[in-house]
């Protein structure tokens, strides 16, 4: 008889440890739950569509990928050929709700409308980008609706 | 998304809500274990009243605080973090809880700490926009009333625990320690600082020049104060803040090599960090005065295992300061590994949670001052984790929400605020950031310190724990004692030798026979356990000839071993106590043994002391010159001299190499002349020769026998060879050669005998020349009450044959008496006479034969002859 409050003891141990671990499953549970959900937003954030036009020749192309790389190698979202331009020149990324340029260490600069690069800036509608020799024009399409990430209650 | 339906089911609307309901749910259970532990610790029903009750004050107070706080949080912010309170909340919980385990009255002002800490956390929700910002702007004057009110304790500065350094302020029996207040005004000052400076920041320098010399200050302040735990957090804190800030690795490089260099320096310039470092790096030499803190800590990590002993089953209380400094060893004794894993999970889940907020701060200052605040809790949760389970030396800080203290609840608590108010910030804009490298190389580092820690716990509870927890100096030992019905020694006959008496929780050891205490021991909770006590301890303790099942049940249950069981021993009391008083006056021991079986019908040693009265007369005890502690029986190893001699002229007969005597008697051994015991008879044949011990006649004996003849014959009788009985004895193995068997042959050269080795050679004679294997311990009486064998003996083995060992016999038979008997004496090491005396019954009809075995130190053949006989007459019945 006096066994048996030894086994409920252990019973509730038991449940104790239950408790103290699901607990800890439950955060875990819970944090899987906002990193799913957080890609799940990623995916579904749209980029505005950036349109390029460069200046000598008028050639224009349109993005609707979060990064464009531009420079004279092949695997560059836009190949540009001109001796001025290094292989891998200079980077348009979309994050934190903006696009953003970059200088990838190219030999000849790159340029914001006219002042060198030497810090990733965020880049406004009809700013005006140079790449050694070569000029573009850059026109950011406004979104239809920007999707804000969901929070957990 | 994609969640399995019948999870997605299961996630609530609000995560922190569910969450303090699970923590609640794990508290009630703790609380429930812990009101039922008394009845299960003393195995019985014990009345209602009898159970533990005050602690629900403490859980009711925690529902009723944090589920308010919680509700409030909710409301003014609610896009905070909805993991930390949770998490916070249990670690309090469990702390608190704990504590009242442990103490009641520090229950009691830890619930009134944490119903305060809630309040005030709740009222300040009210200036929830207004408390980042007012901290940032007047951080100088911050940091500075910080470091005034620490000054203040040179000169109010208390303890209430009354001993330690001065490190609190306060009257009336509410006490406050500033420093800990100090730690987070650093964090905000730093926070602050660095935030305005980083449009600035081109080099190191000027980051650490102002920040510098105020971190200095306080770390001055704090040596001073010889308050090195919290310096070490502020180092801590200071580093990782620069390191972020800077993004440099030499910083941590540099923080590194200063904190050993400090170490070095502080090892051999102040006395009380040389104490730390020394207990830490070797506490086994000196584990009952300096490193009395850890090992016993240790012991209990030890004594808690995988699962713990269970809430409120456990001694966390033997540790010194286990409410504060030492509540983690606590925890872990009752929870076990699985708790210990489990507690350092959730405060490693805190301090990620709060990099996670630092990383989506809405400014450089919250994120700053969120990484401060993670390393706040994480350094000094490491530190006082570290120094619990051996992995750094001990230092005196508290873990943040679980420790006894309300400076450290309060604290904890503005901590959680703060953090709770980044989260809230910074939810929707996070400010850029040039470099999130240090921020998860700050996070691997210190979850693989938490991991570390909780395999450090591991190796001292599970991989060491069993030595552990059979050292001497573990008092659970002597409290589980208490607890545990331990076996009864029982004499041939089945009659009491020691006992239990008394309910459970108050068990005491009856010695029946207490003068018998250099034979049977003791077993004391604080000398431990000796003798047979100590020889056949885990019978009597219940841990061995148990079934497997049992002993885990018992285990698991009670956190206890089962009760113990009975052992019969062969000894017979009338005749044991007989020789005792035989021996009265004397310095020396007695064994009578059964010759044809071994059993040891009566062990005695002088002089010897009363179990009964251990505790009063130890001091005497242990400094008496005449060692009354010991056993001479068995620990005792004496020169056997010339009474080997029969054995030794028996292997050279049986061998046929015996010679002529050469007619020398005396022999020079190392310059000094040995002689015979007593003029030998005037035939001065060989016989004559053996019995008077002449030295002279034994080498030639040992020369004619040779090295291996007289090695085989030494093996053959045993002397090689520890007696296979319960007791504690020196150890014996062959040498490798006797290069000089004429002098080994003496038996004055180094070779050493125990009473009981020799009870066993006598017995050849008395035993048609079968040597019997020793035995004192005949049954042990299993929990079913039925007696089983305590080993399996072997067979004796024939070292003389039947008609040698009765010539011999014959030859040394006594005139007036059916006994054979030989008598020698022999020189200790420091010049010391010995007497030996051996004799045994002739063989007589169906009479079972005895031999008898006496030691005399400084006294003559004569007394031990007359000890012996009437011994060994009124063991025989004459």
């Amino acid at each position: 008889m006096a066994d048996l409050t030894a086994y409920i003891l252990l019973g509730l141990r038991a449940l104790m440890a239950v408790a103290l671990y699901g607990f800890l499953a439950w955060c875990f549970l819970t944090l899987w739950r906002e990193l799913n959900q957080q890609a799940s937003n990623l995916a579904r954030q749209r980029v505005p569509a950036l349109l390029i036009t460069q200046e000598a020749g008028g050639e224009q192309l349109r993005f609707a990928t979060p990064e464009v790389t531009l420079g004279r190698h092949p695997s560059c979202e836009w190949m540009l050929n001109d001796d001025t331009v290094s292989s891998r020149h200079a980077r348009l990324v979309f994050h934190h709700d903006h696009w953003w340029l970059e200088d990838l260490g190219s030999r000849n600069g790159t340029f914001l409308n006219g002042d060198a690069l030497r810090a990733p800036v965020v880049l406004t509608n009809q700013d005006r980008i140079r790449c050694g020799q070569v000029s573009f024009a850059l026109q950011i399409e406004a979104l239809p609706q920007t999707t804000q990430a969901q929070e957990l209650p | 998304m994609n969640i399995p339906r019948p999870l997605r089911r299961l996630l609530p609307a609000s995560v922190s809500a569910s969450l303090l309901r699970l923590a609640a749910a794990f508290l009630g259970l703790f609380a429930l274990a812990l009101t039922l532990s008394p009845a299960v610790r003393q195995r019985s029903l014990l009345p209602l009243a009898e159970l533990r009750w005050a602690h629900w004050l403490g859980v009711a107070v925690w529902v009723l605080a944090l589920f308010w706080l919680d509700r409030r949080t909710r409301e003014k912010l609610p896009n905070r973090d909805p993991f930390i309170i949770p998490v916070a909340g249990l670690l309090a919980g469990w702390g608190l809880l704990t504590i009242w385990r442990l103490t009641f009255e520090f229950g009691l002002r830890q619930t009134a700490w944490l119903a305060v800490s809630c309040a005030l956390f709740v009222a300040a929700l009210r200036y929830r926009e207004r408390i980042l910002p007012t901290l940032r702007r007047y951080k100088y004057v911050w940091l500075l009333a910080g470091l005034l009110i620490t000054a203040l304790t040179f000169f109010f500065g208390t303890n209430p625990s009354g001993i330690g350094p001065d490190l609190w302020l306060g009257c009336c029996g509410l006490y406050f320690q500033p420093s800990e207040l100090l730690k987070l005004l650093l964090i905000i000052y730093l926070s602050a600082y660095l935030a305005d400076r980083q449009p600035l920041m081109s080099g190191l320098l000027p980051l650490l020049a102002p920040t510098a010399v105020m971190t200095g200050a306080v770390l001055l302040l704090l040596m001073v104060q010889r308050d090195l735990g919290t310096a070490w957090v502020f180092i801590f804190i200071y580093t990782i803040l620069i390191y972020i800030a800077a993004g440099k690795r030499r910083v941590l490089l540099a923080s590194a090599l200063v904190l050993v260099l400090a170490m070095i320096a502080g090892y051999e310039l102040v006395g009380l960090v040389h104490a730390r470092i020394d207990s830490w790096l070797n506490p086994w030499l000196d584990p009952t005065n300096r490193s009395y803190q850890i090992v016993q800590a240790l012991m209990a990590i030890a004594a808690g295992g995988l699962f713990g002993r269970g809430p409120g089953m456990g001694s966390p209380g033997f540790v010194p300061v286990a409410h504060s400094d030492f509540i983690y060893t606590s925890i872990v004794e009752e929870t076990g590994l699985l708790g210990a894993i489990a507690l350092l999970s959730l405060i490693a889940f805190l301090v990620v949670r709060a990099l996670r907020i630092s990383l989506h701060a809405r400014d450089a200052y919250q994120r700053y001052l969120a990484i401060g605040l993670a390393a706040y809790i994480s350094s000094q949760s490491l530190l006082i984790i570290g120094g619990n389970i051996r992995m750094l030396p001990l230092t005196g800080v508290t873990l943040p929400f679980v420790s006894y203290g309300g400076s450290s609840m309060l604290i904890s608590f503005f901590a959680l605020l703060l953090l709770t108010l980044v989260s809230h910030d910074g939810v929707h804009r996070s400010a850029p950031m040039l470099n999130s490298k240090p921020t998860l190389i700050i996070a691997g580092l210190l979850l693989g310190a938490f991991a570390l820690a909780a395999l450090i716990t591991g190796w001292w509870g599970v991989v060491r724990g069993p030595d552990l927890l059979t050292r001497p100096d573990n008092a659970r030992r002597g409290q589980s004692d208490r607890y545990v019905w331990r076996g009864a020694l029982l004499d041939m006959e089945l009659q009491l030798l020691s006992s239990t008496t008394g309910g459970a929780g108050q068990y005491t050891r009856a010695y029946v026979q207490s003068s018998l205490g250099n034979i049977l021991g003791y077993s004391h909770a604080q000398f431990g356990q000796s003798g047979l006590e100590d020889g056949l301890d885990p019978i009597l303790r219940g841990e061995e000839r148990q079934p497997a099942w049992g002993l885990w049940l018992s285990h698991i249950l009670y956190g206890q071993p089962s009760p113990g069981l009975d052992v019969q021993l062969s000894l017979d009391t009338q005749l044991t106590l007989h020789s005792l008083q035989a021996l009265q006056g004397q310095r020396g021991a007695l064994v009578l043994m059964d010759a044809s079986t071994g059993e040891v019908r009566a062990m005695a040693s002088q002089p010897g002391f009363s179990a009964a009265t251990l505790s009063q007369e130890w001091p005497a005890l242990l400094s008496n010159q005449d060692s009354p502690l010991m056993n001479r029986a068995v620990q005792g190893a004496y020169a056997p001299a010339g009474i080997l001699g029969p054995w030794l002229l028996a292997a050279a007969r049986s061998q046929s190499v015996l010679p002529e005597p050469s007619g020398e008697t005396s022999y020079t051994l190392n310059e000094r002349t040995l002689e015979c015991s007593r003029q030998p008879d005037a035939a001065r044949d060989w016989d004559a020769l053996v019995q008077a011990a002449c030295p002279g006649a034994l080498a030639q004996l040992g020369l004619a026998l040779g090295e291996t003849g007289l090695l085989d014959l030494y093996n053959a009788l045993g002397l090689y060879s520890t007696p296979a009985v319960p007791l504690t004895q020196p150890s014996f193995s062959a040498p490798a050669s006797l290069p000089r068997p004429g002098e080994a042959a003496t038996g004055q050269a180094g070779m050493r005998v125990t009473l009981l080795q020799m009870a066993r050679v006598a017995a050849t004679l008395s035993n048609g020349g079968l040597l019997p294997e020793a035995q004192l311990a005949l049954a042990v009486k299993d929990a079913n009450g039925e007696w089983h064998p305590y080993a399996e003996v072997a067979e004796p083995k024939a070292v003389l044959s039947s008609v040698a060992a009765f010539s011999l016999a014959q030859k040394l038979a006594a005139s007036d008496q059916p006994i054979w008997e030989m008598e020698a004496y022999a020189r200790g090491d420091n010049d010391q006479r010995y007497a030996w005396y051996l004799a045994g019954s002739l063989s007589r009809g169906n009479q079972a034969p005895h031999v008898v075995v006496v030691l005399l130190e400084g006294g003559t053949t004569a007394q031990a002859r007359s000890i012996g006989r009437e011994v060994l007459l009124s063991a025989l019945g004459e």
